[in-house]
Parts: C-alpha cells; sequence; structure tokens
C-alpha cells in the first residue's frame, strides 16, 4: 500500500501539475484574449469617435444641401423670372421684326422710287451731256466761224490798208506833178482844185491809217503791268508839239496814283486826251488843263479838264464813235477817231470812259482803271 | 532802157507807185542808173542773169534793190529770201516798199534779213521825201560791205 498510494499521489500530483499548466496556459491564453478585447474596445471606441465625426459632418453636409436647395429655389424662381422677361422681350421681338419687315418693305418701295428717280436723273444728265456737247461743238463751230470772219477780217483791212492806199498814193503823186510841172496851164481856180485833190487824198490816208490803227487795236495783246502814272504823264506832256505861235495852256497836275494796265496803250489814252484838250483850248487865251484822279471804291479815276471848246451834251451819244466829230473840220482839224480809240482802250482794261462838257465853257474827260 | 552797170534794181509792179518813185528819185538829183522790173520773177532773172536778161554780166551787182512787198508770180518776200540766203548776194541792201504798216508784214521782212522797211505815204511830200531819204542813205552814207 503506500507505494501504490504514492504512485496514486504521483500520478495526482502529475495530474494537478498538467492541470496546473492547464490553467495556466489557460490563464495566459485568457491574457491574451483580455488584451485582444482591450484592443477591439479600443478599436471599437476609436470607430466610434470616427462616426461621431462622420456623423457631424454629415449633419453638416445635410445642412449644405439644404442651404444649396434653398439658393437653388431661389435661383429657380429668378430663372422663371427671367424666363418670363425673355418670352416678354420675345414678344416684343416679334413685334419689332414685323415692324422692321414693314420698313424694310417700305424701304424697298423707296429703293425702287429712288432707283426710279435715279434712272430719270441719269436720263437727264445725258440730256444735259448731250445738250453740252451739242453747245461745245456749237461753241467749237462757232469760234472756227468767229476765226475766219476774224481772218476775213483782217485780211480786209491788209486789203484797204494796202490796196485802197496805192490809188490814193496815185491821185495825191499826181496831182502834185500837175501843181508842179504844168501850173502855168491852170489858172487860180485850177490850182486852187490841184490843191483841194492833194489835201482830200491826204485826208482820205489819214482816215485809213486811223482806222486800221482803231481795228488793230481790238487783236493787239493787253500787257498789264504796274504803270508809274505821273511819269508816264509827263512824258506825253514833254512829247507834245506845239507850233512856235500856238496858244499855250497852262498845265495843272499833282501827283497821279499808279495803277495796272498796259503801258503803251495807257500812254495813247493820255496822248489822245491831252491833245484834244489843247486842240479844244486853242482859242481861249490864257487857259489851263488840269489832270488829275481820284479812287472810287477799287478804282482809280483819272481825268483830264480844260476851258476850251466844249460840246453841246445833247450829242454825248456820239461823243466815242468812230470817226464821229462834234466840231467841223474848219473848227477843229481831226479824223474822229481820237475818243473811240480812247473808248476801246479803256473797255479793253475793264475800265470806263465818260465826260462832262458845256459848249464854250471846256469839257472834262475822265477814265476808271484797277487799282 | 539798158540793163547793163545797173547800180539801182527797182522792182515794183504798180506803173504808178513807179512812176511817182523814179520821178521822185530823179527830182531828188539822183543819178544813179536806175533799172525797174515788174515783178518778183524778173527781178530773179535779172540778178541770176536769165531768160531776158541771159546776156548780163554775172559779175554786176546792183548796188541797191528796192523791192515792193506784194507782187503778182513771185512776192517780194519771196525775192528777198532767196537773195538773202545767197552767200554771194546776201549783202547787197534791201530796202522793201510797201502799202502795208500791217506788224507781221514789217516782222516777217525783218526776220529774213531786209535792210530797211518803207511804208509808202499816201502823201506825196511825204513820199518823195521818203524815197530821196532811202537814196541818200543807201547810195551815199552807207559803206558797202565789199
Amino acid at each position: 500500500m503506500k507505494k501504490n498510494d504514492s504512485d496514486e499521489l504521483i500520478i495526482a500530483n502529475r495530474e494537478i501539475v498538467l492541470q496546473n499548466k492547464e490553467i495556466e496556459s489557460r490563464a495566459a491564453e485568457l491574457i491574451i484574449a483580455n488584451k485582444e478585447l482591450l484592443f477591439q474596445n479600443e478599436e471599437k471606441e476609436n470607430r466610434a469617435a470616427e462616426l461621431v465625426i462622420a456623423n457631424k459632418e454629415l449633419a453638416f453636409q445635410n445642412e449644405e444641401k439644404e442651404n444649396r436647395a434653398a439658393e437653388l429655389i431661389i435661383a429657380n424662381k429668378e430663372l422663371a423670372f427671367q424666363n418670363e422677361e425673355k418670352e416678354n422681350r420675345a414678344a416684343e421681338l416679334i413685334i419689332a421684326n414685323k415692324e422692321l419687315a414693314f420698313q424694310n418693305e417700305e424701304k424697298e418701295k423707296r429703293a425702287e422710287e429712288l432707283s426710279i428717280a435715279n434712272r430719270e436723273l441719269k436720263n437727264a444728265q445725258d440730256d444735259i451731256r448731250k445738250l453740252n456737247d451739242e453747245l461745245e461743238q456749237k461753241v467749237i463751230e462757232r469760234t472756227a466761224q468767229l476765226e475766219s470772219v476774224n481772218k476775213e477780217l483782217e485780211s480786209f483791212s491788209y486789203s484797204v490798208s494796202h490796196d485802197l492806199r496805192a490809188p490814193i498814193r496815185a491821185i495825191n503823186g499826181y496831182t502834185k506833178i500837175l501843181k508842179e510841172d504844168y501850173a502855168e496851164t491852170f489858172d487860180a481856180d485850177g490850182v486852187k482844185i490841184l490843191q483841194a485833190i492833194i489835201s482830200n487824198s491826204k485826208k482820205m490816208g489819214e482816215l485809213i491809217d486811223d482806222l486800221l490803227a482803231f481795228s488793230k487795236l481790238g487783236r493787239k495783246q493787253v500787257t498789264v503791268s504796274d504803270i508809274q502814272m505821273t511819269g508816264l504823264v509827263n512824258m506825253v506832256r514833254e512829247e507834245l508839239l506845239f507850233e512856235d505861235d500856238e496858244n499855250i495852256p497852262e498845265f495843272e497836275m499833282g501827283t497821279l496814283p499808279n495803277a495796272k494796265g498796259d503801258k503803251s496803250l495807257i500812254k495813247q489814252v493820255w496822248i489822245n486826251l491831252i491833245s484834244n484838250a489843247v486842240k479844244y483850248s486853242r482859242n481861249k487865251t490864257q487857259t489851263k488843263i488840269e489832270i488829275g484822279a481820284y479812287t472810287k471804291d477799287n478804282l482809280i479815276v483819272y481825268y483830264v479838264k480844260d476851258y476850251g471848246a466844249g460840246f453841246d451834251m445833247q450829242y454825248y451819244d456820239k461823243l466815242f464813235g468812230v470817226f464821229q466829230r462834234l466840231h467841223s473840220q474848219e473848227e477843229f482839224e481831226g479824223t474822229g477817231i481820237g475818243l473811240a480809240i480812247v473808248q476801246k482802250i479803256v473797255q479793253r482794261h475793264n475800265g470806263t470812259v465818260w465826260a462832262e462838257s458845256k459848249v464854250d465853257e471846256g469839257s472834262c474827260f475822265y477814265f476808271s482803271l484797277l487799282a | 532802157m539798158s540793163y547793163h552797170n545797173v547800180e539801182i534794181l527797182f522792182v515794183e509792179d504798180s506803173t504808178d507807185d513807179a512812176a511817182l518813185t523814179i520821178r521822185a528819185l530823179k527830182k531828188s538829183g539822183f543819178t544813179h542808173k536806175l533799172y525797174h522790173v515788174i515783178n518778183g520773177a524778173e527781178a530773179l532773172d535779172f540778178i541770176y542773169c536769165k531768160g531776158a536778161y541771159a546776156d548780163r554780166s554775172d559779175k554786176e551787182f546792183p548796188k541797191l534793190i528796192l523791192l515792193d512787198l506784194k507782187m503778182p508770180k513771185v512776192s517780194g518776200l519771196q525775192v528777198l529770201e532767196k537773195l538773202k540766203a545767197d552767200q554771194h548776194l546776201k549783202s547787197i541792201p534791201i530796202v522793201m516798199l510797201t502799202s502795208s504798216n500791217e506788224g507781221p508784214d514789217i516782222e516777217k521782212c525783218f526776220a529774213l534779213g531786209a535792210n530797211s522797211y518803207i511804208v509808202k505815204p499816201v502823201d506825196s511830200d511825204n513820199f518823195f521825201n521818203a524815197v530821196k531819204e532811202i537814196g541818200l542813205y543807201w547810195m551815199v552814207l552807207s559803206q558797202p560791205a565789199h
């Protein structure tokens, strides 16, 4: 017995140790499991915390969505309003469109009318152009006619100059021969008649020369320059030839303003006016001739005034005519071309010539030139 | 009238002007030998010793030519042009005589080399004086070129 008991005890001991070990291992496992549970718990707590955060986030998002929804509602309303506005606008546009379509139609009508008017204008223009062309053609034709007439006139004056002068020269020359070489064949009356033929043929020569000089004036080119008038008139006065026994008038003249014109032609005007003044003063003793000028607007008016024979203003319209004379040849000699030349020259300078006179008291002749 | 040793050649188609001019020269005491031809063609025949003047000596040139401007056939202008273009003849003084005092004629004559230009005056006193002066100037006072 004892041995059995011990064995049994040993076996029991061993059992207990084994059981102890089992228990220890179980405890160790429990510790591990406990740790695991602890960890899991921790995890769950973390997860719960995360869920709380996520929940908060969701709540926030929800709120946001609600806000957004409210905004969308407002925006929607706004859009609805805009839509309405657009519809109104579209309606207005339709009306405006109709208006425009109407206006367009009107414009088309107007355009058509304009096109017709344009065509009419063009036709009128064509007519005018045609008329113009015709007119130009007429001008060309007329110019050619005038030129040919002018040429005819020129050849006429050449003929007058050449052909008429020759026979007059022969009449004059032969009569002179009769008078010189056959004087004894004629009685006093006969010699007188020969003298009359001589002086008449001479006179006719002068008339022809004057007429030609006058016709030449119309063709002469007017060369305009500044004329020193005082000097020019003094020159004319110095060139005047007086006979010894002639009644020489006194001249009164101040400084004359200058003018623009053709110097040689204006000189001829002064020559004619001054020599006329001298001629018609011939029968007055101690007489004078006044030469002066005044300005009027943009013109200068020059004058030559004498206290001589004068003329009757009743015949004024004949004064400047070619070969028109208001005095007889016996009273005052002349061909009657001088004042016609004066008028032609002044007119070619776009000026005017006029005169005032009283019989036996004198005359004053005026002419105007551009300053 | 002999056409030898002629000193003044007078070209004039008008019988009247010719008679008056010749008389004026004679009255003024000109004794120079003057020969009168009646147109330009005859004047050229005379100068160039042709036609009726074939036997004239071509060494004898007149000392002065009085030349009327307007003549039938060959005009004074044509004669003037021909003579003044001739190297041997251009020194002979030529005085143009004319009834015309128209500008273009005068210009043409001087352009062609005329030595003087006289417009024949109507008045016989002036005419005689003019002719006398031409003769005096060109035959007595003016020195010949050769």
